[in-house]
């Protein structure tokens, strides 16, 4: 029972544990919490692994980045981020058989490659520098610097493409006065009458839902 | 003279090209810019093309004149272009041109045309003056003259042809030339299809011809029409009727057995059908009586004079052909008589004026076939001269009556209805002279045209028989066929059916020349000065059926006025040829000038024909037969319609009203046709229109939609629009593919070589396969069971042994499976014997090369 | 005992078992954000599982490397999805997966 062995057990309860707990939870703060434990985790089985670059980026961008988007945008949207109380929960049954059957071939799968008789084979001495910063360092700037220089162009397109989706349009929307369907089709609501209303509120849905039609 | 035939020598006689393409000419211009020029240059265009094109006929006629001397036939030949040049199968070239040719039938014959023709478009002008389609008519008429000369004066055939489909054309334009009114169209469409039925006998004609003659021009099929006697197998309903074999013993091979014909009597039969389309005999004469629907200038031109008598010039033309079979030649004078004597029986009951002359110009065709079916070419189409004259004459007198009538009477039928007419003589002297002169021709009154014509006719259909030509002829195999020889009671009954017809054609046609000319006039209530009552009509509204005159009051109109001189001088001209033409031919008197100038045309037929015993002796006999015949029918004429004001023939339509109203109704020939070969064809279609609706349209369309739309409408469900659901039908996807991986399968290539006795399998790849083979087939795995990785396993196998061998496949996930494959090796085929079916094909070859026919070749 | 978390199999399951986690967490949820999150599960379940084999072949770092631009780019996607997220919230007033069926039929 060696540290390695304790130290592999903890992280991959913890991962486990993030994991379960990013999927099962009601509130999306805690989803997001167990989203980081699992980072965490993972993070520490990285260093296990002889990837200590890895576990660094790992905790930098993931836990430091993107959970931290998460808990931006689940504060922008306040309360409406968690599941809606009031909604009545379509296709429960196809969703719950979806995740089952997946779940069924999940073990299925495990099932048949224990029994496929292979051997287990240990890790053998891994060289010095094995997942050192330098030797990742080298590569990404020497043989493997054009994808390098592609997820660059990538993170600002990203950028660029989050800053226009998200920032919605200041000006009011107007009446499309497009004469022919065709033109209304491509920028507007396909009939005239809708480009008029504004789409409903979720305190009206909710009403129209209850009492109406 | 000289100097024309210095210019136009006989091998490249231009003048031809000038006579048939001047009236094609004046078609065209008034076609395409008639409606601009006005009626004046109109008329004027069409009569003087019409005009030179005669003078131009009258020159070819004289030239021609002056180079047949003797024996041999003059012929003027134009070469225009080659236009189909066919390759024969021993290498040789048959040249089929577009070339004309002019002789002594033809140049009588294109006269006839372009000078009857011209006297009619000179009657059309007036008669059609005020039509608001008059260019259209004289371009429809001067096309009709353009392809009735393209088929007289033809070279061959095919240029014939082209000209006999254009007359049909130009029938049908003009019959429907009033189209607005769905009789008329109706009535030029009948005319066509009906054609168009005989012109599949011209076909098969040609295509006989062409193939044992050698050639499609006139010289051609002479010089090869010896070879015309040659025996055809004809299987009448095929080679194995399916129902046969029900029959007692004997009758099946009887039916199924093939009939010899020789190949002449089949061109002669075909032939024949075409001319029955084209010139209305039995049974396809239905068109002509309705034909009169076009106007009567149209009648007078087409269905009297010149279309209709393409069938007999076809005839005349290929008189050497038809005479090599008596078969067929005893089958156009049956049918032609008969014929003659059918037509002429449902004009006895008619009204109508002109459909009275229509079914008296299919009796009269009836008679020329007559003529020209005993060997009477001459004969015959001397008949066709007098009958063109005497019944364009009638026509147009006929019309001339209807023009008079129309003034008053604006109805169509009730124009033209002999019940309304009466006493026109004493208003129409024009009319009257000339028509009575036409009737004296056609009832055979003695001295006119038509009574030398018809009585040499009936004395040809007793005395003259066409010779067999060879007695017997041998089937290709080891039998004779004996020929068919003219039956001696044949030329009695002939004559007995035609003498009957002339006082049958005596007595009609004088019950419509006293009907009309004498007697009351009973159209209308005749008052000096009449006026038009408030709206005028002009004479053109040809499609109005109104009588316009209150019931009840008697109506009133004016005198019947005589038609203008355009409309007379045709008359007159066309009734002194009906009454003197007849001297040209007068072998009473013996005058023979036809016969002379046409009998080097028909040399090699004549030769054919021969007269009975004594017949010189039977002339006087005859003649009194003929004059008595004239006198019976229209003395008996006379004294009904005339004396008795038609009281007897009143009781006999009150005795006999059945029998009456069959005959009124042209025998209800029409509407047999309608019954079983219209309503065939209708059933046919209604068959089709059901399947349509309820095969096509239901089941292939509105099926296959609906279960289309049925398992659209199911797979939209999956349809959400919501990602989750998307992913889940992904994840059913793959467990359908994971599924697929990880079944292994079992699957070998196998190779076979049947004569050595090895057989080889090689096992499919997949991923982290491994084979375990049982090769000698004990149930146990070779190779103490374990798994291996051999792929390739080859056996070999002994003569008629069998073998199964099986394969276990394990594929990664240690799942398996099996498959066992048979091998048996057959016994080799030492016997040598050819397959079944190749043993059949000896005799049905041997039986082809039988029944090859010879190729055709000079006979001794 | 001694053989846990030196053996490449154990790492695989435990990918596998991550990876589970996550795309049943995306088929069964409904709202919006805990999706993408199980999104981000699956893609660490991946990570692993590669580093995990990259230790076991040791010659190069093909591996890692993988695994570093996987990062990059789910972190670019996080980012775009996000605001996507955004921009429907925006349309919907809501994050529920369910009221995106515009597309439907």
């Amino acid at each position: 029972m060696t540290v390695g062995n304790v130290f592999f057990v903890v992280a991959s309860v913890l991962a486990l544990f993030g994991a379960l707990m990013t999927i099962a939870s009601r509130s999306p703060i805690r989803s997001a919490v167990g989203l980081l434990i699992t980072i965490v985790g993972i993070a520490a089985l990285f260093l296990m692994l002889n990837a200590q670059f890895l576990a660094a980026i790992q905790l930098i961008v993931y836990a430091g980045a993107v959970v931290v988007l998460f808990v931006f945008v689940i504060m922008l949207l306040g309360p409406d981020a968690g599941d809606g109380e009031g909604t009545v929960a379509r296709a429960r049954l196809a969703r719950y058989g979806a995740g089952a059957f997946f779940l069924l071939l999940s073990l299925g799968a495990a099932h048949l490659v224990s029994r496929s008789g292979l051997t287990p084979t240990r890790f053998k001495f891994a060289p010095a520098g094995h997942g050192s910063v330098e030797a990742i360092g080298r590569l990404l700037y020497g043989s493997e610097v054009i994808p390098f220089e592609l997820a660059t162009a990538l993170l600002i397109v990203a950028v660029v493409g989050a800053i226009a989706v998200a920032r919605g349009k200041p000006h009011v929307r107007r009446e499309s006065r497009s004469a022919s369907p065709t033109a209304r089709m491509f920028h507007g609501p396909l009939m005239a009458r809708d480009a008029q209303r504004p789409l409903p509120t979720k305190a009206e849905r909710a009403a129209k839902a209850a009492g109406g039609v | 003279m000289q100097a024309i035939e210095a210019l136009f020598p006989a091998n490249n006689y231009t003048l031809l090209a000038f006579i048939v393409l001047l009236p094609l000419l004046g078609a065209a211009v008034n076609g395409i810019f008639g409606k601009r020029l006005g009626k004046e240059a109109v008329s004027l265009l069409a009569l003087s093309v019409m005009f030179i094109a005669f003078a131009l006929a009258v020159v070819t006629f004289f030239s021609l004149g002056r180079a047949q001397e003797g024996e041999e036939a003059a012929r003027f030949i134009w070469k225009g272009w080659e236009w189909f040049r066919l390759t024969r199968a021993d290498g040789g070239s048959i040249m089929l041109d577009v070339a004309f040719s002019v002789d002594a039938l033809s140049g009588t014959m294109a006269l006839v045309v372009t000078g009857v023709g011209f006297l009619i478009h000179l009657y059309s002008v007036s008669y059609m003056a005020e039509d608001p389609s008059f260019h259209r008519f004289l371009t429809y008429l001067n096309l009709f003259i353009f392809s009735m000369l393209v088929l007289i004066l033809g070279d061959s055939l095919p240029v014939l042809f082209v000209g006999w489909e254009g007359v049909g054309l130009c029938s049908y334009l003009l019959i429907g030339f009033w189209f607005e009114d769905d009789k008329n169209a109706a009535a030029g469409k009948k005319a066509f299809v009906t054609n168009r039925i005989g012109d599949f006998g011209l076909l098969v004609a040609m295509g006989l011809l062409l193939y044992y003659t050698g050639g499609l021009d006139w010289s051609s099929i002479g010089n090869g029409a010896k070879n015309l006697l040659q025996p055809v197998q004809v299987w009448p309903l095929g080679t194995h009727v399916p129902a046969a074999s029900l029959l007692p013993q004997g009758w099946e091979s009887w039916i199924n057995m093939p009939r010899y014909v020789s190949a002449a009597t089949l061109v002669g039969l075909a032939l024949f059908l075409g001319c029955a389309g084209k010139s209305a005999q039995l049974p396809l004469y239905v068109w002509l009586p309705d034909a009169m629907a076009g106007p009567t200038p149209v009648s007078a031109l087409i269905h009297a004079a010149t279309m209709v008598t393409a069938g007999v010039y076809l005839l005349c033309r290929l008189s050497f052909v038809m005479v090599l079979s008596p078969a067929a030649m005893a089958v156009v004078a049956v049918t032609g008589a008969l014929t003659a004597m059918f037509a002429a029986s449902i004009a006895f009951a008619q009204h109508d004026i002109k459909k009275v002359l229509a079914y008296s110009t299919v009796s009269q065709l009836g008679y020329m076939f007559l003529g020209v079916g005993v060997g009477a070419f001459s004969a015959g189409f001397f008949h066709v001269i007098t009958h063109a004259f005497f019944k364009a004459c009638m026509f147009l007198g006929a019309g001339s009556v209807i023009h008079a009538m129309h003034a008053r009477i604006h109805d169509t039928d009730a124009s033209q209805d002999m019940r309304n007419m009466g006493g026109l003589r004493k208003y129409m002297p024009y009319t009257f002279w000339t028509f009575t002169a036409a009737w004296a021709a056609i009832v055979g009154l003695p001295g006119t045209s038509g009574f030398f014509s018809k009585d040499e006719i009936l004395l040809k259909a007793y005395t003259s028989f066409v010779k067999t030509p060879i007695a017997t002829m041998s089937d290709g195999g080891s039998g004779t066929i004996t020929m068919f020889v003219w039956p001696t009671w044949l030329g009695s009954a002939l004559y007995a059916i035609g003498l009957l017809t002339a006082l049958m054609t005596a007595f009609y046609m004088t019950r419509l020349y006293i009907g009309t000319f004498f007697g009351e006039f009973k159209g209308w209530k005749i008052v000096k000065n009449w006026q038009e009552p408030e709206h005028a009509h002009g004479h053109d509204d040809h499609t109005h059926g109104h009588a316009h005159h209150v019931p009840g009051v008697p109506l009133e109109g004016p005198i019947p006025h005589e038609s203008p001189w355009q409309m007379w001088v045709p008359l007159a001209v066309l009734g002194f040829l009906a009454a003197f033409a007849g001297w040209l031919n007068a072998p009473l008197f013996h005058i023979e000038l036809m016969h002379q100038w046409l009998e080097p045309v028909f040399a090699k037929a004549s030769g054919a024909v021969e007269l009975i015993e004594g017949a010189e002796h039977l002339e006087f006999a005859f003649l009194g037969a003929a004059i008595a015949a004239f006198a019976i029918g229209s003395g008996a004429a006379y004294w009904i319609y005339a004396l008795q004001k038609g009281k007897p023939a009143q009781s006999f339509v009150e005795a006999m009203p059945g029998f009456h109203a069959l005959v009124f109704d042209k025998w209800r020939v029409d509407e047999l046709y309608d019954e079983y070969v219209i309503g065939a064809v209708d059933s046919l279609a209604e068959f089709f229109a059901w399947a349509d609706k309820w095969i096509v349209d239901f089941l292939l369309a509105r099926v296959s939609a609906f279960l289309v739309s049925i398992s659209g409408t199911a797979l939209r469900f999956i349809q959400t629009g919501r990602v989750q659901t998307y992913a889940a039908i992904m994840v059913l996807g793959l467990g359908g593919v994971g599924w697929f991986f990880v079944t292994p399968r079992a699957e070998a290539k196998l190779d076979s070589n049947d004569e050595s006795g090895i057989y080889s399998l090689t096992a499919a790849p997949g991923l982290g396969y491994s084979y375990r083979w049982d090769l000698n087939n004990d149930g146990k795995w070779d190779d103490k069971e374990k798994f291996g990785s051999r792929t390739q396993q080859s056996l070999n196998l002994a003569v008629k042994e069998n073998r199964t061998v099986r394969l276990e496949v394990k594929n990664a996930f240690g799942r398996t499976a099996v498959r066992s494959f048979n091998f048996a090796r057959p016994a080799p085929d030492r016997s040598g014997a050819t397959s079944r079916l190749d043993g059949d094909a000896a005799p049905v070859r041997r039986a082809l090369e039988q029944r090859q026919l010879p190729k055709p070749q000079e006979m001794k | 005992m001694s053989s846990l978390g030196y053996f490449v199999e154990q790492y695989v399951m435990l990918a596998g078992a991550l990876f589970t986690l996550g795309c049943v967490g995306f088929l069964v949820r409904r709202n919006v954000l805990v999706q993408l999150m199980s999104i981000e599960l699956m893609l660490n379940a991946v990570n692993l599982m590669l580093v995990a084999f990259n230790r076991q072949h040791t010659a190069d770092l093909n591996g890692q490397v993988f695994a570093f631009f996987i990062i990059a780019v789910a972190a670019a996607e996080v980012a775009v999805g996000l605001a996507i997220v955004l921009a429907f919230y925006r349309l919907k007033s809501s994050v529920q997966s369910d009221e995106a069926d515009q597309l439907r039929h």
